[in-house]
């Protein structure tokens, strides 16, 4: 038997009360991208991040007070 | 940090049978959320379960989250007596996942993937649509809120915004 795709356009209220927050020229710009230079986008972010946490956590040393 | 090529590479030189879902399939869609962890849904037949602990071995996977030391291997008999494992392996956090929420099984979720080029080669990833059904099943408000942002790059897709 063949699998049934399943459907995704039930509107959501919730799902619909998070839209205006999100930033369309973020992802407009991710549209241009391939999906690999993506992939690639998002592994420079997670470095970034885990050195700001890395940052943060030396902030919070008591000799940093 | 994440290295999505080793991990995705270790597969496919492995001939594991997967598809890629989760946020990393979100990403490939165009999302601009970080997401942590690559999430795979593979096929159960003995033989993709050998392959696929082979593929993850020299990645030295652990359960994530666990204390060192538990007596856990991730060998055949392990993967055959459970069905989704969240990981942490050299090449970063990882779950593999037997079925997920909304869509089903690997093969379910094969009927509702697509090709495409990773790192110079065929990878199958959750369509957008698939993608979406399956984060509202999941239900939790961070899953709720990545549906958002995928409805809007469905829109963008479609030309409609």
């Amino acid at each position: 038997m063949a699998a049934k795709e399943p459907m995704s356009g039930t509107p959501d209220p919730v799902v619909d009360a998070y839209k205006p927050g999100i930033d369309r020229t973020l992802i407009r710009e991710n549209l241009k991208r391939s999906p690999e230079e993506r992939l690639r986008a998002l592994e420079q972010l997670q470095a970034f991040a885990e050195e700001l946490r890395r940052a943060g956590k030396a902030l919070d040393r008591p000799n940093n007070r | 940090m994440n290295d999505f090529e080793r991990i995705l590479t270790s597969l496919r030189s492995a001939d594991v049978a997967f598809v890629i879902v989760g946020g990393v399939a979100a990403t490939v869609h165009g999302s601009a959320r970080l997401t942590s962890d690559v999430d795979v849904v593979y096929e159960r037949s003995r033989p993709n379960i050998e392959r696929l602990v082979t593929a993850l071995k020299p990645l030295n996977p652990y359960l994530r989250g666990a204390p060192p030391g538990l007596p856990f291997k991730f060998d055949i008999e392990t993967v055959r007596r459970g069905l989704n494992f969240t990981l942490t392996t050299d090449a970063g956090p990882m779950d593999v996942l037997g079925e997920i929420t909304g869509v089903g099984d690997y093969r379910a979720v094969l009927a509702v993937s697509e090709q495409l080029t990773l790192y110079g080669a065929p990878y199958q990833c959750i369509n957008l649509d698939a993608l979406i059904v399956s984060k509202r099943a999941a239900g939790r408000p961070k899953d709720l809120e990545a549906v958002a942002e995928l409805e809007l790059i469905r829109d963008e897709k479609l030309g409609k915004m």
